[in-house]
């Protein structure tokens, strides 16, 4: 029987399985775990890694040019940093004379901040014959370079002798570079696959004949339920089931390329192919030798990238999705890509009416390949134009020139070619954003937390959290909050009342043993079946719904019936998103089950799915004790704790799930904080914890709880178990909670452009909850958007900081870790998860199409595994722009309290963290505790920071600092009540839409 | 009998609201000034709900005074010559109940883009050509002459086409509109031959005197031509409903942002076809052969979309095959002549399916709600089409709905290919012509085209 079975020690597995890295790393979408874009190349330096990356993949490293130059003219980046990394960058060499035309330092300069706009063949023309360009001096010249051009103004100043000088500098340069020895032309990248040669040779492009048909078979064999009538024959692997599927006379008709598939098809079966025999006979046929065997199967790979890579998500975590009876291989995939591609080939070369065999093809297209005409004069004589304006050089010099000259400078420009600008300008631009959170930091005056705290609560370290926390102490003084990896040690399966299957809670990185479901607590039976009864009917009332619009006659009845009915929800949802949030909320209550608990307990059932149901009495302790531990809380806590997960819902967004925590693998938090708060009351566990000397009071309660991150709305658990002495701080902090949301969700309004800058904290927070029922709305909230820093440390050095959603803020106590124990589970926990964060959303920025999946009002769910564009497309990985359209690039900022050796210590204890710090895909710096002095690690090590920037003193609340602004703020303290003089330099947003920012303060 | 007044002015507001705001965003457009995103969505707004209210007025104002099929007659642009074009709005029960729909549904689905297109550069674009096609919609629904007919029908098949090339930078999304829009000239060119013919044998393009109550020989039109004038309609439907055989431009057209795709093939574009062939019912009646022909048409659509929707994996295409189903089903209906049926299903589909595409990208959410409060994914119903079918044959089907019934590459054999190797060869002749011509005058090489001396 076909199967996919194969060797494993066939070479090819081994060649598949190295390609596999290059594929994006993205599982189903409904799961949506942050991960570095580019993981494959985590093992090179970062700069190197993006540049790389973008000439493999056919991406962009960074930015566009032209933006990094609106950074400049608005200040974001400043010119102080390109000259500093310049001088670091060319260290010595810096000092050299390049071609008589100045200090290699003092061009680079010149060329980095102003730019050379790059043009060639006909839009060079254009340039030369439509604009200006040949007749005006450039306005943005730098300074020193302007002396020329002062003095010609000074000596005549009519415009036609600018024009005869501008004239005499191009004919000069032309004179030169024709003087000069031919330049040496770039090597030509040869293509590896058929297509690209039949592309280049002959404009046939045969992927635009086969990823049709081929994506509506992958889609159709990977469908995780969308579709009504499944794929017949999945049991047998990609490969086999095509066989079957498509062993068939019909398959011919698939379009005028597929007249030889049936035969290829047949072929196969008769031959009784495996997967990998089946692509080592399409690489003969094809004519692909064993040593370009790699790159030619990584190019069939990259061809459909994302399906690629759903595929081999798919292959190493079938857990993950819900279809059990397939069997998903990257190398079936790739056989059935090779006959198609056969096929195809067959075709196109009839159609060129070449009659040899396959593997002859692209020998024969080499030839009849275009030849790439050489560099034009004007073409090679255009950056040294620029480059003589913008040293000031005379028309009188240019035409000097040797040929030495020409060739040395044309050298140095290829050295400092658009990327390598980029690069440097990228780099300042991290630089400025990054030393201003160090100078804050460093200037900032640390709170005395509150003796004792009316209340304390723990939030997860999500950078969405910061302003909760903020607001929440300015509301209530006297609490004190603190910041974890949101899944609070509990890594489970969680399976709530109402859920259908269970689902891992926990860091993607580690697969859960514990199995917890809630269950609905004893007691009035009758309501909660007849609740069970309601839920069940609603449930197959839309089912019938969806199935029946879908079917011939049932929907021609639902139609005709009840078709108007839908007016109803349309005009609700659409045009009163707010009053339909209302009554879904008020409709959630009633139908969902009332009073619930966790079955936390070890019982000795066999649950659905890890190795255990419940905890044992000493993982809860240790979960309670390390959770006590790594917040620093243990010796401070107060009569009441609040433990607050988060999530979000939001309607119409594919990718709600990339909304929901980080830690908890893309879910929800709340069950996670709920059993942590449950573990820590339990009075067995107390108890085992007082005999290993980590005492909690009797007074001391725990409330777990989950905040919305889209509609702001807090849920408390088990609140009617609260112990009536503990009921006035309760309400107490329930109260300041409420408060505090209301003027969280007023921070965030400030973001989105559609809401009106004078809304009152009231009129935010209900725009946020009509924002997260409305089925309009492509942007529900702003996720992880403009993150940056992260911060590992204690509260009181940040609190009072107004860090504008910026940073991850994690609790640690560095007095209490003398051996770095905590620090290094600190890290191994917290730092993949915010650097995947941080990097997913650098890549889906810089290139929005390439590594994001651009804009989302075409997507189209497929398979229920992820989105394409529009009809058809490759399936699209990454960030959509509505949700990274506000952020700033740029590489986290770790700052961790304490000493550096501990920090050094820690980060050399684990290879992974190492490594991204090492690469810089990540910046790492170091709060000393003693003395607050800020050292940040460059490559020769810790270099302390001498703070540039004073910190601005703001009296009041949050608010009187952001209201009224659109753009991003700079750090500044809040200090409240008190009048507090202003510091200069408090004013200033960084908005790039000047249009639309708001003039500063 | 004459129509009252206030009609006359409310169908005028219905009718010119969206015409009005066309012209503004449009020509804001055209200008390069284009309005402030907040302007645009409150215009848009605020001139569909003025439509949607005024044809509602109309319609009660026309159920209470008007019996039977009522002409409004404006005027006309070029009365110098006979039968210049006359602006004539043809108005009973279902003209204003489909113009009340149709703008109802636009005022929605503007409301949504408004939110939706947020910040999106292509917003001002969007809106003049949504304003576009409820102008059109307008003009289709009430046209009361066959050039007014084919104007709206023009404006409704122009902004679907540049629509799904709303993402003009996805060469996916520009050869798909380029096939839509090829499709559409193919019903176009249907649509025009049949109202040449018509002013050709009856003299008229008045629609009063084909779609209302009279008979087809009372306006002196023969049976063969009364034939094939439906017949000629019954193209037009074909192409512009994504009847067999032209359905396979339906999926391809879901290019455009969501909306888009909800309103055209979800809602109203979609059915614009059926409404039409709702008009000519009387034509129809008196055309056996070609109620014969939609009867067949439609139901074979039915069958046929009705399979492929089944297999479909991806949210769009499921809906788009299955609002296909219902648009086959619903020409049944009208060949069989349930025009009441067939209306209110028309109606209830519209709304519900607009509902579905809008609500698209919540099918990831809509399932998993489903499944948990079933407390188990559904079980596919037993005792349908691939249970009952043998595994061969199942295997088959399977295929053959997986590629939408190689209709793509059908039609581009049948009709593309023929179509383009003629206009090769003309262009052949024309230059074998041309040069034989002119090489009797200018021997020189073509070459470089600089040797002018």
């Amino acid at each position: 029987m076909l199967h996919d079975a194969s060797p494993p020690g066939h070479p090819l597995t081994h060649v598949i399985d190295r390609l596999a890295h290059l594929l994006p790393a993205q599982g189903p979408i409904s799961i949506f775990i942050h991960h570095n874009t580019l993981h494959a190349f985590e093992h090179l330096p970062f700069e190197e890694a993006v540049e790389r990356a973008a000439e493999r993949l056919g991406r962009e490293p960074f930015l566009a040019e032209s933006r990094y130059r609106e950074k400049l003219a608005s200040g974001r980046i400043l010119a102080k940093d390109v000259e500093a990394l310049l001088i670091e960058q060319l260290g010595a060499s810096g000092a050299q004379d390049v071609a008589g035309v100045g200090p290699r330092l003092d061009l680079w300069r010149a060329v980095v901040l102003h730019g050379i706009p790059a043009a060639t063949g006909r839009e060079l023309s254009w340039i030369l014959e439509e604009t200006d360009a040949l007749s005006r001096l450039r306005t943005d010249v730098p300074a020193n370079a302007r002396f020329a051009r002062t003095a010609l103004r000074e000596l005549d100043d009519r415009m036609d002798d600018e024009r005869l000088a501008v004239r005499r500098l191009w004919n000069a340069c032309l004179d030169a570079v024709g003087r000069a020895d031919a330049s040496p032309v770039p090597a030509a990248d040869t293509p590896v696959r058929h297509r690209d040669w039949l592309l280049a040779a002959s404009d046939l492009d045969s992927d635009a004949w086969i990823h049709p048909p081929l994506i509506r078979f992958l889609a159709g064999y990977l469908d995780q339920g969308l579709a009504h009538w499944s794929m017949p024959e999945r049991g047998r692997g990609i490969h086999g089931c095509f066989l079957e599927i498509y062993g068939t006379s019909l398959a011919a008709l698939c379009g005028r390329w597929a007249r030889t598939l049936p035969r290829l098809v047949a072929d196969d079966r008769a031959a009784e192919r495996g997967a990998l025999s089946s692509i080592a006979h399409s690489l003969a046929e094809l004519g692909v030798h064993d040593e370009e065997c790699a790159d030619y199967l990584s190019a069939e790979l990259l061809a459909l990238r994302g399906w690629a890579g759903i595929v081999r998500q798919i292959e190493e975590r079938p857990d993950r999705v819900p279809a059990r009876d397939l069997t998903v291989t990257l190398r079936g995939y790739l056989a059935v890509r090779l006959l198609f591609e056969r096929a195809a080939l067959d075709q196109a070369a009839r159609q060129l009416s070449f009659d040899g065999p396959l593997s002859e093809l692209r020998p024969w297209l080499r030839h009849r390949l275009r030849v790439r005409p050489v560099l034009a004069a004007s073409e090679r004589a255009w950056p040294l134009f620029h480059v003589a304006q913008l040293c000031g050089l005379d028309a009188s010099i240019v035409e000097q020139w040797t040929p030495r000259h020409v060739t040395e400078l044309e050298a140095e420009l290829r050295q400092l070619d658009g990327v390598r600008r980029r690069r440097i300008l990228h780099q300042a631009f991290e630089r400025a954003i990054r030393h201003r959170l160090y100078d804050a930091l460093t200037h900032h005056a640390p709170q005395r937390p509150p003796e004792p705290p009316t209340f304390q609560a723990v939030f997860c370290l999500d950078e969405r959290e910061e302003s909760f926390r903020r607001h929440l102490e300015e509301v209530e003084p006297l609490c004190e909050t603190f910041g974890t990896a949101g899944f609070f040690n509990v890594a489970m399966y969680h399976q709530g009342v109402t859920d259908a299957h269970p689902r891992p809670l926990c860091p993607v990185a580690i697969r859960p043993d514990h199995y917890v479901a809630e269950v609905e607590a004893n007691g009035d039976h009758l309501l909660e079946r007849s609740r069970r009864l309601q839920r069940r009917a609603a449930g197959f009332l839309g089912y019938n719904v969806h199935l029946g619009s879908r079917l011939p006659v049932r929907g021609a009845v639902l139609m005709t019936a009840f078709g108007w009915l839908a007016l109803v929800p349309l005009v609700l949802r659409v045009i009163f998103p707010w009053l339909s949030s209302r009554w879904r909320r008020m409709q959630q209550t009633s139908i969902t089950a009332s009073r619930t608990r966790l079955q936390l307990d070890r019982e000795d059932t066999v649950p659905p799915i890890g190795k255990h149901s419940g905890f044992t009495l000493r993982e809860m302790t240790d979960i309670v004790r390390r959770g006590l531990e790594d917040t620093g809380i243990r010796d401070r806590l107060s009569s009441l704790v609040l433990v607050i997960g988060h999530g979000s819902i939001s309607l119409n967004n594919p990718h709600e799930s990339a909304h929901d925590c980080g830690a908890c693998g893309g879910g929800r938090g709340g069950p996670n904080a709920r059993a942590f708060a449950q573990m820590a009351n339990d009075p067995r566990v107390r108890q085992l914890l007082a005999a290993e000397g980590l005492r909690i009071d009797l007074t001391t309660w725990f409330v777990g709880a989950q905040r919305n991150t889209c509609n702001n709305e807090v849920t408390f658990f088990d609140d009617n178990l609260v112990p009536a002495n503990h009921q006035a701080a309760f309400e107490r902090a329930r109260e300041a909670i409420e408060t505090a949301r209301r003027r969280e969700a007023h921070e965030r309004c400030r973001r989105f452009d559609a809401v009106p800058l004078w809304y009152p904290p009231l009129a935010a927070l209900a725009h946020v909850q009509g924002r997260a029922d409305d089925l309009a709305q492509p942007r529900p909230e702003y996720g992880h958007a403009t993150n940056a820093f992260c911060i590992v440390g204690r509260r009181t050095r940040t609190r009072g900081l107004f860090l504008d959603r910026r940073a991850f803020l994690v609790s640690y106590d560095p007095l209490r870790d003398e051996d770095g124990a905590i620090l290094a589970r600190i890290m191994a926990a917290v730092v993949p998860v915010v650097a995947g964060i941080s990097l997913e959303y650098y890549f889906s920025y810089v290139d929005p199409t390439g590594y994001g999946c651009g804009t989302k009002l075409p997507h189209n769910v497929t398979s229920l595994l992820g989105v394409m564009d529009g009809a058809q497309s490759d399936l699209r990985t990454g960030l959509p722009w509505q949700m990274v359209e506000i952020h700033e690039p740029t590489r986290l900022a770790i700052v961790v309290e304490g000493t550096r050796d501990r920090l050094w210590r820690v980060v050399q204890g684990n290879a992974g963290i190492e490594q991204l710090v090492r690469n810089r895909w990540v910046w790492l710096a170091c709060l000393d505790t003693e003395s607050g002095t800020l050292w940040e690690m460059q490559t020769t090590g810790f270099v302390a920071r001498t703070p540039e920037q004073a910190l601005a003193v703001v009296a009041g609340e949050s608010a009187s600092w952001y209201q009224g602004k659109r753009g991003f703020l700079p750090p500044v303290a809040i200090v409240q009540g008190r009048a507090a003089n202003r510091i200069e330099g408090a004013s200033g947003t960084f908005d790039e839409r000047p249009a639309r920012a708001w003039p500063s303060a | 009998m004459t129509p009252s007044v206030p009609l006359m002015w409310l169908v005028l507001v219905g009718v010119g609201s969206p015409a009005v705001l066309f012209a503004l965003l449009g020509g804001a457009t055209l200008v390069n000034r284009p309005l402030p995103e907040r302007w645009t969505g409150w215009l848009a707004g605020s001139s569909m709900a003025i439509a949607c209210a005024a044809l509602l007025l109309a319609f009660v104002v026309y159920g209470t005074t008007g019996t039977g099929t009522q002409l409004l007659s404006y005027g006309a642009w070029s009365a110098s010559h006979e039968g210049g074009i006359a602006i004539e709005f043809l108005v009973d029960r279902l003209s204003l109940g489909f113009a009340v729909l149709s703008t109802a549904i636009a005022g929605i689905v503007s409301a949504f883009s408004n939110r939706y297109l947020h910040r999106e550069s292509g917003y001002d674009r969007y809106f003049v050509l949504l304003a576009m096609f409820v102008t059109g919609m307008m003009l289709v629904a009430l046209a009361g002459n066959v050039t007014v007919l084919f104007i709206g029908w023009e404006l409704v098949g122009l902004s679907s086409a540049l629509l799904v090339a709303f993402f003009h930078e996805r060469p996916a999304a520009v050869s798909n509109a380029f096939r839509v829009l090829s499709v559409y000239r193919i019903s176009d060119a249907a649509m025009l031959s049949a109202a040449v013919l018509l002013r050709h044998v009856a003299g008229t393009d008045s629609l009063s005197l084909l779609f209302g109550s009279g008979t087809a020989s009372s306006i002196g039109l023969s049976t063969t031509n009364a034939t094939i004038i439906a017949m000629l309609l019954i193209v037009a439907v074909a192409g512009k409903s994504a009847l067999l055989p032209f359905s396979s431009w339906l999926p391809r057209a879901m290019e455009g942002p969501t909306p888009s795709s909800a309103v055209y093939y979800g809602s109203l574009s979609i059915h614009a076809g059926c409404f039409l062939l709702l008009r000519a019912a009387p034509l129809l009646e008196q055309t056996p052969a070609a109620r014969v022909l939609a009867g067949v048409l439609g139901g074979a659509t039915a069958v046929f979309a009705g399979i492929t929707t089944r297999v479909q994996s991806d949210v769009k295409s499921s809906l788009a095959y299955a609002s296909l189903t219902q648009v086959g089903i619903i020409v049944v209906e009208i060949a069989i002549g349930w025009y009441t049926i067939a209306f209110v299903h028309l109606a209830g589909h519209a709304c519900f399916r607009l509902l579905q595409f809008l609500s698209a990208p919540n099918v990831l959410h809509d399932l998993h709600g489903i499944e948990d409060a079933i407390g188990d994914r559904p079980s596919p119903a037993s005792g349908h089409l691939e249970a009952v079918t043998s595994e061969r044959v199942g295997r088959h089907l399977y295929l053959i709905a997986l590629e939408r019934g190689f209709l793509d590459n059908v039609l581009d054999r049948v009709v593309v290919e023929p179509f383009t190797r003629l206009a090769r060869m003309l262009t052949h002749l024309d230059e074998w012509l041309c040069d034989a011509v002119l090489l009797t005058r200018r021997p020189v090489a073509i070459d470089g085209g600089d040797q002018d001396e």
